[in-house]
């Protein structure tokens, strides 16, 4: 079964070059506001099985956080059709709605009713999101005295709680340090083994290569290739090689 | 709509935690902390009675409470929407990263004012206890005027905090707007001071009271006033009373304005994520 299946999607962004002039635009016709439409995805066609693990590469700009940002409902789609069967959770950002004036507690019954648990579900899983975190006596502590780091173990340690049918990561792994980033792929890989379906961005190989079933290559907004991890891979770091070689000559 | 009723009803517990947090947050980094909540109507009650008890020297008894009776709804009315005009583009980076309905930001505003409007009744209470006015069985109704001021408040919080998303001038629109409401409204007055005043026309008479009673706003602040306070005494000017048929009226405005606002804020709520 299909977990996530995408239809000749389209989504393009209006631009306004000056923002502040939108009410003067309306006022005035004859000074309408300018601005462009940005085709950021164009015509993607995408269906992940329920259970696989999709890895999405470009250069930036293609492209991928949009399509990830369609998949959690936060953009709507210009035109085409996008359907989703199970329970989703977005990792666009950690710790979204943290307030570094609130202790560690108060921030995860926060961040955890905006991804969709309640605070009773939060209460009971409070001790495995502390140990998770590694946070130990800290968490009575505001966050503004935390370290990045650990702020982004808190916001991964209340993302993974949420238990979802399909688990859409965009590249917010890439930031923490290598224990870090261990640990959350090991989690990836358990998520995995429970049969999960997980689309996650990202520019690091090694980690495409250890977690991914599949790979998808989008190019200004177009997929360029939809393969196996390897095939894929090979063509688009040909083509980054090539483009580099370009603005060298 | 009631789609989008039900989804909200789901995300109900992120609309209190972020009630929480606005309340936790206010006063942090206070020393009185959770005080100046009633510091600041204590202030306003203090000042009201100062000033027009000992200074104006307005010939009807217990004037002040008469005025608090409509200037800590208006209170309400006024911060909810001075706030919520701003909720959108303050959780920017919540709106561009995460899927929630985005009304819970205005909801949650206007909420937590209204966590404090009831800091202030209470403390009213209080107050009318202190001055001796009579304990009224019209007090058991203020729950449904309490009610028709919330839909009225989120309907135009709804709006305003919609359409700042597309033109920020409506922020400041706002601020000025308040004013003028709030001298067209009977707070600071009585209808009866100005129905009964020697400078208006009797043919302008009925035409002055329909625009404060037809007024939904200005039908509630009066309504407050009625069900607080016995009718007044004063030589010249008697109480006009209570118009259940208008505050009928005003009810039925305040529902209409709640559904059109949240079907307008429906209607452009999924842009915002592109605009902030």
């Amino acid at each position: 079964m299909e977990a996530i299946i995408v239809r000749n999607l389209n989504k393009t962004f209006r631009v306004y070059h000056e923002r502040y002039g939108t009410l003067k635009g309306l006022l005035l016709s004859f000074r309408r506001a300018r601005y462009e439409d940005i085709c950021s995805l164009r015509n993607v066609n995408l269906s992940v099985e329920a259970g696989q693990t999709v890895a999405i590469v470009g250069q930036n700009g293609a492209g991928k956080s949009t399509l990830l940002g369609i998949l959690s409902k936060v953009y709507r789609p210009t035109s085409g059709e996008v359907i989703i069967n199970g329970r989703v959770s977005a990792l666009l950002e950690l710790g979204a709605g943290f307030h570094p004036d609130l202790t560690g507690i108060e921030n995860i019954y926060l961040n955890a009713s905006i991804l969709g648990l309640s605070r009773k579900e939060v209460r009971r899983r409070m001790g495995d999101i502390v140990e998770f975190a590694e946070l130990g006596e800290w968490i009575d502590a505001p966050i503004r005295t935390y370290s990045s780091g650990m702020v982004m173990r808190l916001g991964f340690a209340i993302a993974v709680q949420v238990d979802p049918d399909i688990l859409l990561i965009d590249e917010v792994l890439a930031v923490g340090d290598e224990a870090f980033q261990q640990k959350c792929y090991r989690k990836v890989q358990e998520f995995q083994k429970v049969g999960k379906t997980i689309v996650f961005v990202s520019h690091d190989m090694e980690a495409i290569r250890a977690v991914a079933h599949r790979a998808v290559w989008l190019d200004r907004g177009e997929v360029r290739a939809d393969n196996g991890v390897e095939e894929v891979l090979a063509a688009y770091l040909e083509s980054c090689r090539q483009s580099e070689d370009e603005t060298k000559r | 709509m009631l789609r989008d009723f039900a989804e909200l009803w789901r995300y109900r517990e992120l609309v209190l935690n972020l009630v929480i947090r606005d309340i936790k947050v206010r006063y942090k980094n206070s020393v009185l902390g959770f005080f100046w909540s009633l510091l600041n109507p204590l202030l306003q009650v203090a000042t009201i009675t100062v000033v027009f008890k000992f200074i104006m020297n307005v010939k009807i008894p217990n004037y002040s409470a008469y005025l608090l009776s409509a200037f800590l709804p208006w209170t309400f009315f006024q911060m909810s929407l001075l706030d919520s005009s701003m909720s959108i583009l303050m959780h920017g980076d919540l709106v561009k990263k995460t899927y929630f309905p985005r009304e819970v930001l205005p909801v949650s505003i206007v909420i937590s004012n209204f966590v404090h409007f009831i800091l202030a009744m209470m403390l009213f209470f209080v107050y009318l206890l202190v001055l001796g006015t009579p304990i009224l069985v019209t007090w058991l109704l203020l729950p449904f005027v309490v009610i028709i001021q919330l839909l009225l408040t989120l309907g135009i919080s709804f709006f305003i905090s919609c359409l700042n998303v597309f033109y920020e001038d409506i922020k400041y629109m706002m601020t000025v707007l308040l004013t003028v409401v709030f001298y067209c409204t009977p707070i600071i007055f009585l209808v009866e001071q100005i129905y009964y005043s020697d400078r208006i026309p009797m043919a302008y008479q009925g035409f002055i009271l329909k625009f404060f009673y037809l007024n939904p706003l200005s039908m509630l602040m009066i309504a407050y006033r009625k069900l607080l306070l016995p009718p007044f005494n004063a030589v010249g000017i008697t109480d006009l009373g209570l118009r259940w048929g208008y505050l009928g009226i005003a009810a039925f405005t305040s529902l209409i304005i709640f559904l059109a606002g949240y079907a307008f804020f429906n209607s452009k709520k999924w842009q915002f994520a592109e605009l902030v």
